[in-house]
């Protein structure tokens, strides 16, 4: 989350949004945000949602879909996020996504597992007070100086199988691979196969990711295959992605088009 | 919560007429079971094509029925649902006619199991990819009886008239005045073994709404050329009274391809919000004159 420039701005009647603002290490070919960082901004926004909705337990993400439009070239990324059903298991909560304020980017549908708070965080205190925040003091998000996705430094064994040894800068407070960054392994594995199958430059536009267990022994191995055949512009992916001991950490389909 | 009925009463398993079988000897923690759907003609479009309403309730059944396998002695409700068609079976003869589901439970925690489902056609191409999360409960009346492991069962053709019908049918859909609105009257052959609508009813509920409104067209039937090829829906409460209405909306389009958001509410229940869905609807007409 370091990496990237987030916003959270919270309402006066608790409505819960963000911005992400951009640059050129953060889009896709055809100038729109790269889904492996709108995924982090409604993963991090839909936490900060959740810590509200789902007071006094904690709540951790348990599956994200997202839907991208094709927007071009932005300079911000607006989210606005409500919550849907607050259970007392699961909270659901719906991103909506904004080119520049208003022009519909896409869509994103979050579960959260509703669990007591965790010890380790029992001191955390996170600011859900009214305001405009940054997200990520301390950001790198000025000295990003090449692309988001090289940034996590994977390392490509073949087309649509990536690595990614766990660094501070890419795991979570306990020190698991944070699920942004498996939606990047997503993103990119699946965008390597389309790049070999379709040709040209492509695009992942949207991801159905299921979270299953920890990545806590690294490096996490992201194995992105085709489902059935690619076809004309398009390619249809399913990604695993798997912790050292090959347990597998998630599970995610995606769709690839070229531009 | 109520117990298991008989499964001969689950009217939607029925109308589908897929048989399963569970793989290996049944004591697996995370079973595996294979689906057979042969494709009764009136479940299949004129191309021999299962519709994707359809095809989520395949998947809701038999990914449902594994979820459940892997929380014995307690069962489970479906939280959630994705499923992902393959461009390449979207047309031709890849995903006409029989469809095997091929079903593995991924992980079974202390409240929640994810289970996916890869759908091919009998030659093995890839058809769909879904998962889907259950929430475990404690039945009152336990769960549901099975024989471990469980051996395929052929079901018999049935023999009432309803189960010949179309789905818009068998599921008592009716078109809104408007594109994208869909009616659904409750009647006990489309609920499940809790006397809950089926998720199988929302999900066919839900497609026919997302491909009336790019249809342009206030529509229960078939849309030859539009197809919704990817969909993520959320239980968020059942499903008791009806009418059950599905109001679709766009949210913008990439190329052929819309971006539809559902929303299914029971109106006989305050109007409650039942099912939210997102789902991809394209538009092979549009792709075509694109291409010329």
């Amino acid at each position: 989350m370091s990496l990237l420039g987030l916003e959270s701005e919270i309402g006066n009647d608790g409505q819960i949004g963000g911005w992400l603002t951009l640059n050129e290490f953060m889009v896709s070919p055809d100038g729109s945000p790269r889904l492996a960082v709108v995924a982090m901004l409604v993963d991090a926004l839909g936490g900060l949602c959740s810590i509200s909705a789902a007071d006094p337990d904690w709540a951790f993400t348990a599956d994200m879909s997202v839907h991208l439009l094709p927007t071009g070239p932005m300079e911000r990324l607006r989210t606005n996020l409500h919550v849907r059903r607050r259970g007392r298991r699961t909270l659901i909560i719906e991103a909506d996504l904004f080119a520049e304020e208003e022009r519909p980017a896409g869509s994103a549908l979050l579960t959260f597992a509703i669990v007591p708070k965790p010890h380790h965080i029992a001191d955390v205190h996170i600011d859900t007070t009214p305001g405009r925040r940054s997200m990520n003091r301390g950001s790198k998000v000025d000295q990003l100086q090449r692309p988001y996705i090289e940034e996590l430094e994977l390392t490509f064994r073949e087309t649509g199988v990536a690595s990614i040894e766990l660094r501070p800068v890419v795991t979570n407070t306990v020190g698991a691979l944070h699920g942004a960054v498996h939606a990047s392994l997503v993103d990119e594995t699946s965008a390597s196969l389309g790049r070999a199958l379709l040709g040209g430059e492509v695009v992942t536009h949207d991801m159905h990711l299921a979270y299953l267990e920890l990545g806590l022994a690294g490096p996490l191995t992201a194995t992105a295959t085709v489902l059935g055949a690619a076809c004309q512009d398009r390619l249809t992916t399913v990604v695993e992605v798997r912790d050292a001991n090959g347990a597998l950490s998630s599970h995610s389909t995606a769709e690839v088009t070229r531009i | 919560m109520r117990g298991f009925g008989n499964p001969t009463e689950i009217g939607v398993a029925h109308y589908l007429m897929m048989s399963i079988e569970e793989i290996g000897d049944g004591t697996a923690a995370l079973p595996h079971t294979v689906g057979h759907f042969a494709g009764r003609p009136a479940t299949l479009d004129a191309d021999g094509r299962l519709g994707t309403g359809l095809l989520v309730a395949n998947i809701d059944s038999i990914g449902g029925m594994t979820s459940g396998l892997a929380a014995l002695p307690d069962w489970i409700v479906t939280t959630n649902l994705t499923v992902r068609r393959a461009s390449s079976a979207l047309t031709g003869p890849n995903g006409t006619g029989p469809l095997v589901f091929d079903t593995q439970v991924l992980r079974r925690g202390r409240s929640s199991v994810v289970t996916r489902v890869e759908v091919t056609n009998i030659s093995g191409h890839g058809v769909a990819s879904s998962w889907m999360t259950c929430a475990i409960l404690t039945p009152e009346d336990g769960p549901p009886p099975f024989i471990r492991p469980i051996p395929r069962l052929e079901r018999a053709e049935p023999t009432e008239p309803i189960y010949a019908n179309s789905p818009s049918q068998f599921f008592n859909l009716t078109a809104g005045e408007q594109p994208g609105v869909i009616s659904l009257e409750v009647e006990q052959r489309l609920r499940n073994p809790w006397g809950i609508l089926h998720g199988g009813s929302s999900s066919v509920a839900l497609d026919t709404a997302a491909r009336s409104l790019i249809a342009g067209r206030p529509t229960v039937d078939d849309t030859p050329g539009i197809i919704v090829t990817d969909l993520a829906m959320h239980f968020l409460s059942p499903g008791r009274v009806g009418p059950v209405v599905a109001v679709a909306t766009s949210n913008g389009k990439r190329g052929n391809e819309h971006l539809v958001r559902v929303e299914v509410r029971d109106l006989g229940a305050d109007n409650r919000l039942m099912v939210l869905g997102m789902a991809t609807v394209r538009s092979l007409e549009e792709e075509k004159s694109t291409a010329r």
